[in-house]
């Protein structure tokens, strides 16, 4: 299971924050906004050369206790999942997959007519879903 | 060649990988040779190929020598050829064919015997010749020695003899044999090196896959392995011998991973490295041997592993990927420590990764390229980062964080891990990682010391890469750090670029966070002034408890009290715009986007704020600044105003892109050929643009003009409040709302400037005058009525006590009169008082006007006290009347007819009309009638004759015709009563002066148009004549005058044949002068007569003294006035038949008068 996972508009402010540990959630922001850096890194470097289609923009940045993935569709939302690093029956392909399961739960919820977009997700069954993602009960 | 070859070589415990080569026969003779051969072997390169498919790789390789020793040869089958005498040289001087029959010949039968007993297939034999100047004058002998060994020991491998001149004499032409023997050992050496790599290569696959089987040790494997990568290293393959140490790396990072989860089968030699920790010796890159006894720990067969790694990259040239290697190493280290529950003292793990991450930052310092800073500086920052937070840890542990002092325990710990680092002395100028961190262990200001140091370093670097979060992120550590140090302003400013940096991103919570922690440090400083500004932001932000929110905002409401001097703040979140109405006013005409209000009257706005403040707050004022317009419209519209009078909070919030419309447009593109190329659409719009961040310092602008509560204080609660502003519009002109302000106390909140802009228009109405005529033309000679009015605009008028008034006057011809009912004078200028001043009062004054009649075009003046221009009004009058008269003429008898036309809108009622002609008398043709009725447009004639005698010359008459007029008609316009007093006006008299000249009969002319002779009709298309007589009145004879005839014959009816024209001299004779034209009929029926003007003929020669030169060369023609030919065929017709047709009337061509 992941601990995090972030969804990042395209202005790099935070449309959804949910981990597994709410006491945990400040700490995990502040690794998620600087993991932030990395994806624009990526972006501006590898824009040219990458093929459009993959999103996935691999381990963005790993810490002694945490690794942190990074996603990106093309209209430049920012999909974040952050795994503890001692978990190791997470490799890229499941986390690649997770992150596909939140693109999907996103395009579904800005489909939603009273879903204004840029503001920040809060509908109570994007969150339920997006949590069982997190815990990979789905 | 490769220079780490013999700094492995020369470094304790590095096993030497360089092949065998072992030498028999003549050793004396190699031994002369041995240096230079060592020395020339790693020269060049030499392609190796290999099997499986690899690519050939160009290799050096050199070798070690021994002497031949058949016991040290290796066994059969044996795996590690490596380590083995792997080639084999026979060396002989010997050139004369006997000796080596003898002795030779045995040597080295045996000598070969030997090695293909062991099934070794490398061996050379090497034939030295020393030259001698006599040998080369002799003839070549029939077989040498080289030949002899060819053909005995190497029939089918020829390349394994060879010659060589001896190298010891310099001499050129050894070179060149040198330099085959050379290759020729390279050649043959490395197919033979190859072999044995590949045997080993074997043999390790075989080792791994038997790496899950009981009793397997990592370490055998390893050092197997490792046998492999210095193989590889040895032959300068860096990048072949990284991927065996790579491959080690993965399999043991696999065996942890697998061991932790339980499939240990066969691992249990992993247990051996679940010793509790001992040392933590610092990681050294560079030369290095894994220690041996006691067995490596962990972290020290980690750090080799990573050294070696290292090694060859910095070999290959990779700094960066040493520095990008380094962090992922050392949380695997960490992670591995703990997997494999390897207990260590408190502070050793991150004693080790601070001293190994400072050790790569160093290697990479001293390795760095200019050109590679930027790849390399991308994972160095991390790097110092940690660096830095293990120093914290360090120091958290020892109690060296400022603020505390160690204990004893602590300052044991510090001893205790400073002898568990060993002693790595670097140089006084650049200290060790070892000293460095000692160093730093030892008090706490060379802690504190090394410790802003590397986060400084780190700050930088992620600055200089444009990892601005990170930065900001490890600024917040300083921050805290400073903080333990009592730095709170050196905090603050960490913290206040970390709260930009996350309100740039919009991470409210974040920013929240930071706002406290700033709180905290402005309170610590004293610094009131920002700690309210700060409080007030705390209160305001809904991410934040409620408790803390409300304690803040005491806290911000008590301090406020201490403030001295008026503190502004943005509104940022604290309050927020929500709607801005301009009340009342009426919306402009000139323009849609303004509200109109006039001068001196109340601008009142209605300003609805919501407040993010927790409770209730009183504020003193309100204010919203007023600017005027000083740019021309034009830069205003760019700027996006809005067409009503009120902005909501959808205007007042930026602009969502997501949500604007996209403006898409057809984009054509065509060829040359103006064929299309290819269709698309395009947005104009771009809406993906990026919105510049919205953290734009707010200017506080001048409040100079400002609408406001007033002074009443009020209050704004949590949530919607409605504030009404009002103020006085004074000046004229457009005014744009700009900023909002809020008084609490001291504390004045700003708003942004209100985009779009807000504006009004105060606008001030001039006073106007009007003079209007009634709804009809204006007449001349009658007395009419016209309306003065004067509006007072939207201020009252300076009067100084005096009244208004208002003069006009009138061009000459025209009098006016002010008094209407009692009908006082008529003058050229009259003043009327306006007695109502107030604003948008109107007086109106009814004045008369009496036109003078011959006059026309008049003009009134208006001369108005409130400005100096006076104001000119055009009138223009018409005469009642139209009279016209004309001249008739029989023979000589004179007929004047006056026609008179009304232009008067109402019927005209006339009568009493009389003409005078000089002293001469006039006979009316009508019977004196009364009074008639003339309707507007309506004609009335009166022909008269004039009786006058017949003279020689035409006096010019004097005539005066008179009419006497009344407005209305005589009798229906009684009815209307409502009709003005026109109606029952007395009658005036109208004359009509006019003269009358050259009335005198001169000339009868009679035309008449015969057929010709013996004809009886005038046929179409036959000639006829045309008879003009031209006879002279008798009183009127002029002795010698000639006249000018033509005939005007319309072209369509006549056709003139011959001439047209002539003239006709009068001399003393007054008879008739008769010509005679000839004309032809172009259609039949009745016909008018060709027209026959006459015209005064003044010769060419006439009067030459009195004229000038050219008009005497040319005869002139004056017309006649009207009245002075009388032509008596006027009107007449004659009938003209069709050519052969019988005639419809057989009468006589009639004469129709």
């Amino acid at each position: 299971m992941a601990i995090c996972v972030a969804i990042i508009g395209k202005d790099n402010s935070p449309k959804y924050f949910a981990c597994s540990n709410p006491d945990d959630e400040i700490n995990l922001q502040y690794k998620v906004l600087s993991s932030l850096d990395v994806i624009e890194e990526k972006l501006n470097t590898a824009n040219k050369v990458t093929d459009f289609r993959e999103l996935f923009l691999g381990t963005l940045y790993s810490l002694e206790s945490h690794k942190i993935y990074g996603y990106v569709t093309n209209t430049k939302i920012k999909f974040i999942i952050v795994v503890d690093s001692t978990n190791t029956a997470l490799r890229d392909n499941e986390i690649r997959s997770m992150f596909r399961k939140i693109h999907s739960i996103y395009a579904d919820n800005i489909c939603n007519p009273f879903h204004i977009p840029g503001e920040p997700i809060t509908s109570k069954s994007f969150h339920d879903k997006a949590t069982s993602i997190m815990f990979g009960t789905v | 060649m490769n220079g780490a070859n013999e700094e492995e070589s020369s470094a304790p415990g590095i096993q030497d990988r360089r092949p065998i080569i072992t030498c028999a026969g003549e050793v004396e003779l190699f031994s002369c040779i041995e240096d230079r051969l060592s020395v020339a072997l790693p020269q060049e390169v030499c392609e190796w190929r290999r099997s499986l498919g690899r690519p050939a790789r160009s290799v050096h390789i050199s070798a070690t020598f021994t002497p031949y020793n058949q016991a040290a040869l290796p066994r059969i089958n044996q795996w590690d050829l490596i380590r083995q005498p792997l080639f084999h040289i026979f060396w002989t001087e010997c050139n004369d064919v006997d000796q080596y029959k003898t002795t030779i010949r045995d040597e080295i039968e045996v000598w070969l015997k030997e090695l293909i007993a062991k099934d070794i297939p490398d061996w050379l034999i090497v034939v030295v010749e020393n030259f001698d100047g006599k040998r080369a004058n002799k003839l070549l002998p029939r077989t040498t020695v080289l030949d002899k060994i060819r053909t005995e020991f190497a029939t089918k491998q020829g390349d394994r003899c060879i010659s060589v001149l001896n190298p010891g004499r310099e001499e050129s032409r050894n070179a060149d044999s040198w330099r085959g023997l050379v290759a020729r050992i390279r050649h043959l050496l490395l197919t033979s090196y190859g072999r044995a790599v590949s045997k080993l290569e074997d043999y390790v696959r075989q080792q791994r896959e038997r790496r899950n089987e009981p009793g397997w040790n990592f370490m055998g494997y390893f050092k197997l392995q490792e046998e492999l990568a210095q193989v590889l290293e040895m032959l300068g393959l860096y990048d072949e011998a990284l991927v065996q140490y790579d491959e080690l790396d993965a399999l043991f990072s696999q065996f942890v991973v697998n061991g932790q989860s339980g499939d240990a089968t066969g691992s249990g030699w992993l247990s051996e490295f679940q010793r509790s920790l001992e040392r933590w010796h610092a990681l050294k890159l560079g030369p290095c041997a894994l220690p041996t006894e006691p067995a490596p720990s962990l972290l020290e067969l980690r750090a080799y592993l990573y050294s070696k790694q290292a090694h060859m990259l910095l070999l290959t040239n990779k700094v960066w990927e040493v520095a990008s290697r380094c962090l992922p190493f050392l949380h695997a280290c960490s992670r591995e420590l703990l997997l494999l529950e390897i207990s260590a003292p408190p502070g050793a793990v991150a004693c080790w990764l601070f001293l190994a991450s400072l050790e790569v930052l160093h290697t990479c310092n001293r390795h760095n390229q200019a050109d590679q800073v930027e790849a390399y500086s991308l994972h160095t920052a991390c790097l110092w980062a940690y660096a830095s937070q293990k120093l914290r840890s360090l120091g958290d542990l020892c109690g060296l964080m400022p603020g505390r002092t160690p204990t004893s325990d602590q300052l044991h710990a510090v001893v205790y891990l400073s002898a568990g680092m060993g002693d790595c002395p670097g140089k006084p100028e650049s200290p060790s990682p070892t000293d460095i961190l000692k160093q730093a262990l030892r008090s706490q200001t060379s802690f504190n010391k090394t410790y802003l140091e590397l986060a400084e370093l780190a700050m930088c670097t992620y600055k200089h890469i444009g990892r601005l979060r990170s930065a900001r992120l490890v600024g917040r550590e300083v921050a805290s750090f400073y903080v333990l140090l009592g730095e709170v302003q050196k905090a603050a400013a960490f913290l206040t670029d970390a709260l930009r940096t996350f309100e740039q991103d919009n991470w409210r919570d974040l920013a929240a966070q930071s706002q406290v922690e700033l709180a905290e440090c402005y309170r610590k400083a004293g610094d009131t002034r920002k700690y309210v500004r700060a409080c007030a932001a705390i209160a305001a932000a809904s991410e934040i408890d409620n408790l803390i929110r409300w304690s803040y905002f005491d806290e911000m409401q008590n301090s406020l009290l201490g403030l001295d001097r008026t503190l502004i703040v943005p509104f940022k979140n604290i309050l927020r715009i929500e709607s801005v109405r301009i009340v009342g006013g009426a919306a402009s005409k000139s323009s849609a986007t303004a509200i109109e209000v006039m001068q001196d009257s109340q601008v009142e706005i209605e300003l609805i704020v919501e407040s993010n403040f927790p409770r209730e707050i009183v504020c003193a004022k309100a204010m919203i600044a007023v600017e005027a317009d000083a740019k021309d419209a034009a830069t205003a519209q760019k700027r996006g105003r809005r067409s009503s009078s009120v902005i909501t909070g959808k205007d007042v919030r930026q602009q969502d892109a997501l949500l604007q419309r996209l403006r898409i447009q057809r984009h054509l593109d065509y060829k040359e050929n103006k064929q299309l190329s290819s269709a698309s659409v395009v947005c104009r719009n771009a809406p993906l643009k990026r919105a510049d961040s919205n953290v734009s310092p707010v200017y506080h602008s001048e409040f100079n003009d400002f609408l406001d509560t007033g002074k009443t204080p009020f209050v704004i609660t949590p949530g919607m409040n409605v504030v009404r502003l009002s103020g006085r519009a004074e000046r004229v002109g457009k005014f744009y709302l700009g900023q909002v302000a809020i008084h609490i106390n001291l504390m004045e909140l700003i708003s942004v400037s209100l985009t779009p802009r807000l504006c009004y228009e105060v606008l001030r109405e001039e006073p106007s005058v009007r003079l209007d005529k009634g709804e009809a033309a204006l007449l001349s000679d009658i007395e009419q009525i016209m309306t003065l009015s004067v509006t007072i605009g939207s201020y009252a008028i300076e009067t100084k006590g005096e009244k208004i008034k208002v003069l006009l006057k009138s061009s000459s011809g025209l009098s006016i009169c002010g008094d209407v009912v009692n009908g006082g004078e008529f003058g050229n200028s009259l003043e009327i008082t306006i007695e109502e001043t107030r604003p948008y009062s109107t007086t109106v004054a009814s004045i008369r006007v009496l036109a003078e009649v011959p006059s026309k075009d008049h003009q009134v003046t208006i001369i108005c006290p409130w400005s100096s221009k006076s104001l000119p009004v055009t009138l223009s009058f018409a005469p009642p009347l139209k009279i016209s008269w004309r001249l008739h003429t029989v023979k000589h008898r004179k007929y004047v007819q006056i026609t008179v036309v009304g232009q008067c809108d109402r019927d005209l009622s006339i009568g009493d009309s009389s003409l005078t002609v000089s002293d001469n008398k006039v006979v009316p043709f009508h019977s004196s009638v009364g009074a008639q009725v003339l309707p507007n447009g309506m004609s009335v004639s009166f022909t008269y004759e004039i009786l006058v005698r017949a003279q020689k010359e035409s006096i010019p008459l004097k005539a005066e015709f008179r009419l006497r007029y009344a407005m209305g008609g005589s009798g229906h316009d009684d009815d209307d009563d409502d009709d003005e007093k026109g109606s029952v006006e007395e009658c005036r008299e109208y004359s009509y002066p006019f003269e009358l000249s050259n009335y005198q009969t001169l000339y009868h002319i009679r035309a008449k148009v015969e057929p010709t002779k013996g004809s009886e009709f005038c046929r179409v298309g036959t000639v006829c004549h045309l008879h003009v007589s031209v006879s002279a009145a008798a009183h009127s004879f002029h002795g010698g005058s000639s006249l000018m005839y033509e005939v005007l014959a319309e072209p369509s009816v006549w056709a003139v044949c011959g001439r047209t024209a002539g003239v006709i001299s009068f001399e003393s004779d007054s008879d008739a002068e008769t010509v005679v034209l000839d004309v032809m009929p172009l259609n039949s029926g009745f016909l008018p007569l060709p027209l026959v003007r006459l015209s005064k003929y003044i010769p060419a020669d006439f009067g030459n003294t009195d004229y000038g030169k050219n008009e005497l060369l040319h005869p002139r023609l004056e017309p006649f006035s009207a009245g002075q030919i009388y032509n008596g065929s006027k009107g007449e017709q004659v009938h003209v038949i069709n050519t052969n047709s019988e005639p419809f009337s057989t009468g006589a061509p009639t004469l129709l008068t």
